[in-house]
């Protein structure tokens, strides 16, 4: 009975945080919306496509580092533990990280499209991320093939922690495969020093993806939480 | 250390002495070997590229997709009656029956490099540069490193409903920086370039295979946990 109110509890935690975290990043999203189109300076070179910056950069952060990151550590608590909240917590970010690295695989050849003149280009970046992608695709289908479910979360949490500790080699490796071959005849531009305007609009677009990616991964955690206190007592009940 | 040697060599010798008898994986995997080698030289046309050029990119795919067919059996013989049980109450502790698992297995590919080797230098009349012992050193390292994650991702998709077929999704990518390596060291021993310059290329070969080893240890238990 006690655990049952706690619970009740956290669910209103959950609620309230991932609500006001989400209010936040859709507030912003609008704000940083906003900034793009009526706003910022048109870059001089790249033109208006140019501002699809503003999304794909804040997407590759939260997608790539922060939700990864997450995922990683949050497996490698899970096995050592064996708490189920950071099983919770890891496919939450997992979930939010496959739709932000999405994002990124999107925005990326439409912008390449026009400011390299080719939707696709083997830059390390690139490559990395689409296997990135993958090995968020291989955590779900491994947590999913499972008829136990506890075996798959702990088949895709060892998908995590050997995904995360080897992402860093497979850049390595793509960079250094890039550096021995001559590149190609595309224009790559140059790294400009970003103008203020343009950094702060930047800055609104972090804020905003970060803001709801957490939003979003609260609610997905309370959600997991919800179907695992449904497994426990319908367990309960089953066993009575 | 000398009983842990034991346990790994008593796990390692069993699924080899039943590949032996067997020789179940090792002839599936020579099979694929020979018929991938009859397939490639009807789509590369030799008038247009030499083979040799293509030669450490073909060498290494084979390995890779041959390894994969071996590999994907690894917990199947085990898988049925429920003799992994069995094999998971002895006192061995886990990380030696993985590397136990990874021995047995890499003896097995082992087999099946050299039979690449010895299939595409026929099949496309390569000559193998003036070091065959540092290539063969270069390959041994990259497959060391691939059986190593392979054994402990053939132990989670046997563990899954789509068995087999799942391995290939989880292992490519990560797979991404022994192929990298490898064709590039292949390539350049072939092209009978220096050592020096491949020196770079097969140290990281060997560091990918010891952390890989050193991490499937570590979360085999995991894996195999009932």
């Amino acid at each position: 009975m006690k655990s049952h109110v706690a619970t009740e509890a956290a669910g209103g935690g959950i609620r309230w945080l991932g609500g006001g975290m989400s209010m936040l990043g859709l507030a912003l999203m609008i704000l940083l919306h906003w900034e793009v189109f009526f706003w910022v300076n048109t870059e001089s070179t790249m033109g208006v496509v140019q501002r699809i910056f503003y999304v794909h950069v804040p997407a590759a952060w939260v997608g790539v580092y922060l939700a990864f990151g997450i995922v990683a550590l949050c497996s490698a608590v899970y096995l050592w533990l064996g708490d189920e909240r950071a099983d919770m917590a890891a496919v939450a970010a997992a979930e939010g990280g496959m739709v932000f690295t999405t994002i990124v695989l999107l925005t990326g050849p439409l912008w390449g499209k026009i400011a390299w003149g080719t939707y696709w280009t083997w830059d390390p970046r690139l490559t990395s991320t689409l296997l990135l992608w993958f090995i968020y695709l291989g955590y779900f289908i491994v947590r999913g093939s499972t008829d136990n479910s506890e075996r798959g979360r702990r088949f895709s949490a060892v998908v995590g922690i050997v995904g995360a500790l080897d992402l860093p080699l497979i850049h390595l490796s793509v960079t250094w495969f890039r550096s021995l071959h001559p590149q190609p005849v595309v224009l790559k531009p140059e790294k400009p020093t970003l103008d203020p305007d343009m950094l702060m609009t930047l800055m609104t677009g972090l804020l905003a993806f970060t803001a709801l990616f957490l939003g979003l991964i609260v609610f997905r955690y309370g959600l997991e939480r919800s179907r695992w206190n449904l497994e426990l007592r319908t367990r309960r009940t089953g066993a009575a | 250390m000398k009983l842990y040697l034991a346990q790994l060599w008593a796990v390692a010798w069993k699924d080899l002495m039943v590949e032996c008898r067997s020789r179940e994986r090792v002839g599936a995997m020579a099979g694929f070997t020979v018929l991938v080698g009859v397939l490639f030289n009807y789509a590369i046309d030799p008038t247009l590229v030499r083979p040799e050029d293509i030669a450490s990119g073909l060498v290494w795919l084979t390995i890779v997709f041959a390894g994969t067919l071996g590999l994907g059996r690894t917990f199947e013989l085990e898988a049925q009656d429920g003799a992994f049980q069995g094999v998971l109450m002895t006192p061995a502790p886990r990380d030696a029956l993985f590397l136990g698992k990874v021995l047995s297995n890499y003896v097995i590919l082992l087999v099946v490099v050299f039979i690449v080797l010895g299939v595409f230098g026929l099949f496309f009349s390569l000559d193998w540069g003036s070091s065959p012992a540092t290539l063969v050193g270069a390959l041994a390292l990259g497959a060391l490193g691939f059986v190593a994650v392979g054994t402990l991702f053939s132990a989670v998709s046997s563990g899954t409903a789509m068995g087999g077929a799942l391995l290939p999704i989880i292992l490519f990518p990560l797979l991404v920086p022994v192929v990298i390596y490898g064709t590039s060291a292949t390539g350049q021993l072939l092209a009978d370039r220096p050592f020096a310059e491949v020196d770079g290329q097969i140290r990281i070969l060997g560091a990918f295979a010891l952390v890989a080893l050193a991490v499937g240890a570590v979360l085999f238990r995991y894996v195999v946990e009932e």
